[in-house]
């Protein structure tokens, strides 16, 4: 079962490394923006007649929030989001667990067949990638309401434009941004003394550690970011033209310059992958059993944070380590996004934008609550907004990870990649 | 039987048709519901032109063969495995204690869903389980785990493994429920006492005068088991190879795959399914007039002796190894949820903590309460539909139609994966907007043919003089049932209802889909769980899966004693 919302983002390890980001981020994005502007900004959204309508009809209702619940972490904190959203607006918050946020994407095609157009059963939903795609083509979306957010002027998004697009395509105000992630590699260091770094020392590693590496099958979300990983990196030799035609909707010529490089390299690699690439494991928690086992040494996740409180649980050796692959590490935005049908769609915009808020976002952002890196630009919060964001913990050993500062973030794939790297790695390994 | 006209007897009358349509229309609207797609007819998409795309689709799609020969022979092999070692057991253990003995160890295995059965056995088969630890590095030299293809292996051999285990016990009781049954079991003891005394020995007596007999009451059962390994998606979700799935699985995946469009080939492949499954039905027909034609002359030959000491040395010796599988997997079990850090080849963790009960039994109220709540519900309205419907048979002195009885059994035989999904298309027909409402529906499709099963030879068999003689007394009818029958009935009426709760217990498909995912229950928990990276939690879960219903049957069979106790 693919779990498509299995992204949840990298520690920061400390306020020092945080900050440093949000620093560089800030300078490179909007190095005049002033804090204040964007405090009035927010002011003026908050107080104008659209939002205060919006707040007095959304306060006392029920908010179905349709989210991956396979994390107990991410469970408690939806669970606080719920208490505070019940304090200020008295909304009943309900997190229905999902194994797969598809399913919450059949849940409204059906309501829509069925002619349900406006007494929908899912407020809200945890999204991003092919999700948002396949719900937006089918205009199972509210559009246009992200901007109402009063919140969403934290983001920066005019000089930002992460903040509104989704894996390259353009959100169009049915998505405001909750969280980003990159993906993080960790092993066993009782185990591994020599750690593949790179993308080519991983396929030299796994032929000198047969059966002790392998990646979920697509098209679950985590496998596919490795087997994206991987196409970005083997074409990084390619002209300039070439490689940018990953970022457009894959044609069949720029299919055909591009992904034979990944074949031959996953020919190369899978007789050395656990079960000698014969199975693959179908989620990508499996993978942190796995390791837990001792039958993997290296793997990889999107939740650095999980790390550390896994071994916590006895869930992981004491011994793991986490580190980013020298060559790049593959980094997204999640969302959250309303159907069009949804019956509480005002109350729903409430909580979106509560989870936007500063306080919301550096909340989420502590190891030990998620670790899930904010998406607002703290050049834009006042200081007492800003101090929010320094939290000390004492850590995990963990939770720091090598080589964060000395790799670069590898932008996602246009969404229409997913589904002709399924469609062939099915026919090419799929059946065995 | 002349009966008064009351609201009782006009109730009871009319439950026969409501429990036939509570079971048909869900079932044939879902059936409807993804038959329309499959011929590509889904307004959503708008697809409004009924072709035949999504079979084309599904037909090409890599390794549909492989899938469908999966589905196909780890269903039969496991259906025939767990009927062959069934009445290997009743044969050497007949009229010996162990027999009750075996039922009552294999007991708490019926209960035990089958997600819950599927990771205790996973437990004990992956490289690096309980198995390999039991011999590492000692004999095997192994300090990493081996890098074997168990479970997953592309043969589907942990999925036999894994619904064998599981079908077993059902098979065993419902068998030893019909030698449980006065007038049979008498009739079919002497006869094989007959037989003994005509000097055949003890396992060919059974083979040649009990088995025949036997046979004719467990084939609907056996029918069930059989459809219903076919189209199961926990055990191969969790045991079961994925290059390729069995089709079940596959159309699962597809059902919730993000494109959208695959949904047409989903019902595609649910049609696909419901082929096999009569396929299958039909295979096992056919086999069975093959053995029938095969045996005739055999079953007369006057042999008395057929190697019946070595059939039960190996009988011995595999009901010692399927004993030996389930107490090691519930030892691994209990193990892992107390477990600290467990590395390979420790047989034992390095330190037990109690953390992960505590924090699971704070997380589990909610799911708990749901899980009671839908249970209690839907067997109350099982039980007493069964027993209307009972009783309406007994004062038309008739049984119901071989038809009707053929309709309980219907969402046993239908693959659930084929009508779920439409079912959920039904309630949105309808605007079934509460969600509880709809997951009580939906389990009780899946508890009221099983409580029927259990509850109706115990009424039909209950002595029809009591009845006269309370009429003859002046008792009206609903005096009798109230007073008469029901107290006399209270032991098998509480079996049948653990039964019931135990089968809602363990609904996840109805579960997640009518309950739009809203209501968690202790078996949605555990399944994603089960997916999830915690070996220690998801053995808490599917350890609470298993003592739930554990505390219901023993409930069950101890309140009828004390009651009994007291009135002595």
């Amino acid at each position: 079962m693919q779990l498509n919302n299995y992204y949840r983002q990298l520690t920061p390890v400390s306020c020092c490394i945080s900050f440093c980001f949000v620093i560089m981020l800030s300078l490179s994005s909007n190095v005049f923006a002033s804090a204040t502007s964007a405090e009035a900004d927010v002011a003026a959204k908050q107080n104008s007649p659209l939002w205060q309508a919006i707040e007095k009809r959304g306060a006392n209702q029920s908010v179905y929030f349709h989210a991956w619940g396979g994390d107990a972490q991410i469970n408690n904190y939806i669970q606080w989001v719920g208490d505070r959203v019940e304090a200020l607006y008295n909304i009943d918050l309900n997190h229905v667990k999902l194994t797969d946020t598809a399913e919450a994407v059949s849940r409204v095609l059906a309501e829509k067949s069925a002619n349900n157009h406006n007494n929908g059963q899912v407020d809200l939903v945890w999204i991003n990638g092919a999700n948002f795609d396949s719900m937006a083509k089918n205009g199972l979306l509210a559009p246009n309401w992200a901007g109402q957010l009063p919140n969403f002027v934290l983001t920066n998004p005019t000089n930002n434009p992460a903040m509104t697009r989704d894996f390259g395509v353009p959100t169009q105000g049915m998505e405001a941004p909750w969280g980003q992630a990159a993906l993080t590699f960790y092993f066993d260091s009782l185990k591994v003394k020599n750690v593949p770094e790179t993308l080519p020392e991983l396929l030299a590693w796994t032929k000198q550690n047969p059966g002790r590496f392998t990646y979920p099958k697509p098209p679950e979300f985590l496998g596919m970011s490795f087997l994206k990983y991987a196409l970005i990196i083997l074409n990084e030799s390619q002209p300039t033209d070439v490689k940018e035609q990953l970022y457009l909707p894959a044609t069949a010529q720029s299919q055909a310059l591009l992904l034979p490089k990944l074949w031959s390299f996953l020919d190369e690699l899978h007789p050395n992958l656990w079960h000698s690439g014969k199975h693959f494991v179908s989620n990508g928690l499996a993978l942190r059993r796995l390791m837990a086992d001792t039958e993997l040494q290296v793997s990889f996740t999107f939740s650095a944070a999980e790390i550390p409180s896994a071994i916590s649980r006895y869930d992981l050796p004491d011994t793991t380590r986490t580190y980013r692959m020298k060559d790049g590490s593959l980094s997204n935005i999640h969302f959250v996004a309303i159907p069009y049908n949804s019956a509480h769609i005002d109350s729903a915009k409430l909580v979106a934008n509560f989870l936007l808020s500063p306080e919301a976002q550096s909340k989420k952002q502590e190891t030990a609550i998620w670790g899930d890196n904010s998406v607002l630009d703290l050049s834009q919060l006042t200081p007492s907004q800003q101090s929010l964001f320094e939290v000390a913990e004492k850590q995990h050993i963990s939770a720091t990870i090598i080589n964060i500062d000395n790799t670069r973030l590898l932008s996602e794939l246009h969404p229409s990649w997913v589904k002709v790297i399924t469609d062939q790695w099915l026919i090419r390994y799929g059946v065995q | 039987m002349i009966v008064a006209n009351t609201l009782f007897t006009r109730l009871v009358r009319n439950s026969p048709y409501l429990l036939i349509a509570l079971l048909v229309v869900p079932v044939a609207g879902g059936l409807l519901g993804v038959l329309l797609p499959a011929f590509s007819w889904l307004p959503a998409l708008n697809e409004t032109n009924f072709n035949l795309s999504g079979f084309s689709q599904l037909f090409s799609t890599p390794g549909i063969d492989k899938m469908v020969w999966l589905s196909f022979s780890t269903s039969l092999i496991s259906t025939l495995l767990a009927f062959l070692i069934t009445i290997l057991i009743l044969a050497s253990y007949f009229n010996s204690p162990w027999l009750h003995r075996i039922q009552r160890l294999l007991g708490p295995i019926l209960v035990i869903p089958h997600a819950a059965a599927a990771i205790a056995i996973g437990f004990l088969i992956t490289p690096s389980g309980f198995l390999t630890r039991l011999f590492s590095p000692w004999l095997s030299g192994w300090d990493t785990p081996p890098d074997w293809l168990f479970p997953h292996d592309p043969m589907g051999i942990s999925i036999i493994i894994g619904l064998t285990v599981k079908e077993l016990p059902f098979l065993l009781l419902i068998a030893l429920g019909v030698l449980a049954q006065p007038e049979i079991g008498k009739k079919l003891r002497a006869q094989h006492k007959v037989a003994l005394s005509l000097g055949y020995c003890p396992m060919t007596a059974f083979f040649k005068v009990v088995l025949p007999n036997l046979y004719g009451y467990m084939r609907l059962p056996l029918l069930a088991v059989l459809a219903y390994s076919s189209a199961s998606v926990e055990m191969p979700l969790i045991l079961g190879p994925n290059t390729p799935p069995t089709l079940a699985v596959a159309i699962m995946q597809w059902f919730h795959d993000v494109d959208l469009s695959l949904r047409i080939k989903a019902s595609a492949g649910a049609i696909l399914q419901i082929g096999i499954t009569v396929i299958l039905l039909l295979t096992w027909k056919s086999l069975e007039v093959a053995i029938k034609k095969g045996s005739a002359a055999i079953l007369v030959n006057g042999e008395r002796e057929f190697g019946g000491m070595i059939i039960q040395r190996f009988t011995h010796l595999l009901t010692s190894i399927i004993l030996s599988i389930i107490g090691l997997a519930l030892v691994a079990m209990v193990l892992w949820s107390f477990a600290g850090f467990w590395s390979f080849p420790d047989l034992f963790p390095q330190q037990l903590v109690g953390q992960h009960w505590q924090t699971a039994i704070m997380q589990m109220q909610t799911p708990l309460w749901n899980t009671l709540l839908i249970a209690i519900t839907s067997t109350f309205i099982a039980i007493a539909l069964t027993l209307f419907a009972l009783e309406a048979e007994q004062q038309n002195t008739k049984t119901i139609s071989s038809i009707s009885g053929f309709i309980i059994y219907l969402p046993l035989l239908i693959p659930s994966i084929a009508f779920l999904f439409g079912l959920v298309w039904v309630f949105e027909q309808v605007g079934s907007q509460h969600a509880y409402i709809n997951v009580i529906l939906a389990h009780l499709l899946f508890v009221l043919p099983y409580v029927f099963l259990s509850l109706a030879n115990s009424y039909r068999l209950l002595d029809p003089r009591f009845g006269s003689v309370a009429a003859s007394l002046g008792a009206s009818p609903s005096k009798i049932f109230w007073q008469l029958k029901l107290p006399l009935l209270l032991g098998p009426i509480l079996i049948a209802a653990a039964l019931g709760l135990a089968i809602s217990f363990s609904q996840y498909l109805p579960t997640l889909l009518a309950g739009a995912g809203r209501i968690n229950t202790i078996t949605t928990e555990a399944v994603t769980l089960a997916n999830g990276a915690s070996r220690r939690t998801s053995a808490v879960y599917a350890l609470v899966q298993m003592l739930l219903p554990a505390l219901f049957f023993l409930l069950a069979w101890a309140i009828p004693k004390c009651l009994y106790r007291a009135r002595a």
